[in-house]
């Protein structure tokens, strides 16, 4: 692992009910490193997430960023990472740049004008500056939604399908961004997807989750090797083949 | 580390409650029908308070004077607690009226700039809406608000902090029961409004409901009130047990929001709004 983790989180665990989300995983990231977390619906992606961005509280388990502990400081912690997610909408009633210049003073910025700027030229989308957000379109959204989330250059970005219901141009367009942003500032990148494709172009590393473990961890071609298949796609369907013979096996013997 | 750390804390924290009280004020400039909370419903409750007081003072032994500084300054101090309570709920209702919730919670704002954001943007709009009745009543009525004096500041603060801590408890509400406890945003002022003797000794009241009338600041407040309007001088005593009780008041709201909030996180209540 490149450099000191700018993620540390041990010993995640929560529980929903009488559900457990999550069990017992690690994830640490390390400077500039690119993770993607993988896994079927209900694996515990999500959950996982919202637990190192301080919106869920992990019934046990520490969760430090940049060597600050989540849950002795948050806002101090939330300063290094940023976040985006395709189903997140834009904050309504504002203008781009000013949705934009708002998420840039919440994260310190005291002028982010020069940083707005950089960051719709490097998506190619400057001309949606003056834009509302309820006249974009998803992938736009989309855009607008990871400029948002680095326009504080954090040491960690976290992405809930960034790709997700994306037409393919600008699903590459986001891949070559995140790379960009990756390789060019040292941020690290924590991601969870659908689209392998978009792990393999984008991530360096994969932890599967499965039931709320990890069963996986590696690079996407020494788990497609380890599971005797050709790319990561086989690996998935293989480990949401395994989830679902355990739970039809649970439910004929009570 | 990252750029924020050009600035100081302090220096961030200011930058951000700021920014929560300009979001705020684009949600108002872009959606015209907000502004009726802060205009029109303000004046036609001067109208309709105002109206009432010439008729009923035509006919009564109390004046026209009198029934109007009751009737007039009663509803213009009530509403200190109506605009600072719904623009702090509606403020926070509108993260989760337009799924903004996660949105704001991954960012480094503190829930206590947050509150802060929304309450400074709150007092601009409480300063419009108080604005247009003191405008309305003197304008429709000949009713000057400050002739009754500089005792109607100590009123307006303890008011001012009922609504807050009103809006505290309707928000931590919502955060536990989900969006349809904001029913309550607007319900639990048509409660208040009676038990707190706004226009009325509480006297007044039913004897069931006196004592639950008496356990509220704002009922202390309004007395204070009437006692200016009868040219008895600002009465302290009443203001000392207003002001304690809101204060009182506040402290548990803020309490509860903080469990609340501990609870939103627990249960993973933030799915809701996604």
């Amino acid at each position: 692992m490149p450099g000191e983790p700018v993620l540390d989180a041990r010993g995640l665990i929560k529980d929903y009910r009488r559900t457990r989300a999550v069990d017992g995983i690690d994830v640490v990231v390390g400077a500039g490193e690119r993770v993607a977390l993988l896994g079927p619906n209900g694996a515990g992606k999500t959950t996982t997430l919202l637990m190192i961005l301080g919106v869920v509280q992990p019934d046990q388990g520490s969760i430090s960023i940049c060597g600050i502990d989540l849950a002795r400081d948050r806002s101090r912690a939330a300063e290094c990472v940023g976040f985006a997610a395709g189903y997140l909408p834009l904050t309504e009633r504002m203008r781009v740049r000013e949705c934009l210049r708002l998420y840039g003073q919440l994260y310190g910025l005291a002028d982010p004008g020069p940083r707005i700027d950089e960051g719709l030229e490097r998506f190619r989308i400057s001309h949606l500056a003056d834009a509302m957000g309820t006249e974009l379109s998803s992938g736009q959204r989309t855009l607008i939604g990871i400029v948002r989330s680095t326009l504080h250059r954090p040491r960690l970005l976290v992405l809930d399908e960034p790709t997700a219901s994306l037409d393919p141009d600008v699903a590459l367009r986001v891949r070559t961004g995140l790379v960009e942003i990756a390789a060019n500032e040292g941020t690290a990148l924590l991601m969870t997807s659908h689209d392998m494709t978009d792990v393999e172009h984008v991530c360096e590393r994969v932890l599967f989750l499965s039931a709320g473990r990890i069963v996986a961890d590696g690079t996407p071609a020494s788990i497609a090797a380890a599971y005797g298949h050709g790319n990561l796609e086989g690996v998935f369907l293989h480990l949401a083949d395994d989830r679902s013979s355990t739970a039809s096996q649970q439910s004929d013997h009570p | 580390m990252t750029v924020a750390a050009e600035l100081s804390q302090r220096g961030r924290s200011w930058l951000r409650i700021r920014a929560i009280a300009r979001r705020h004020a684009y949600v108002l400039a872009r959606s015209p029908h907000r502004l009726f909370d802060v205009t029109l419903w303000p004046l036609v409750d001067v109208v309709l308070f105002g109206s009432l007081a010439a008729f009923v003072g035509t006919t009564s032994a109390t004046g026209t004077e009198k029934v109007s500084g009751y009737l007039l300054a009663g509803i213009v101090l009530w509403h200190v607690i109506y605009q600072s309570q719904i623009a702090m709920s509606t403020g926070f209702l509108e993260e989760t009226w337009t799924r903004n919730l996660l949105n704001m919670m991954v960012t480094p704002v503190r829930e206590v700039e947050y509150v802060a954001g929304v309450a400074m943007f709150g007092m601009i709009k409480l300063v419009m809406g108080v604005g247009v009745m003191v405008i309305g009543a003197l304008a429709f009525f000949s009713f000057h608000v400050w002739s009754l004096g500089f005792g109607l500041i100590p009123i307006a603060v303890t008011l001012l902090i009922v609504g807050w801590a009103i809006s505290l408890f309707v928000i931590g509400l919502v955060l536990r029961f989900g969006t349809g406890a904001e029913a309550l945003a607007w319900g639990v002022m048509f409660v208040l409004l009676p038990l707190s003797g706004v226009f009325y000794p509480t006297a007044a009241l039913p004897t069931v409901m006196q004592p639950l009338a008496l356990a509220l600041p704002t009922t202390h407040a309004f007395s204070a009130l009437r006692g200016l309007v009868d040219h008895h001088g600002l009465n302290w005593s009443q203001v000392t047990i207003a002001g304690a009780g809101s204060v009182a008041m506040m402290v548990l709201a803020a309490w509860f929001l903080v469990r609340m909030l501990t609870t939103f996180r627990k249960r993973g209540y933030i799915t809701r709004y996604t």
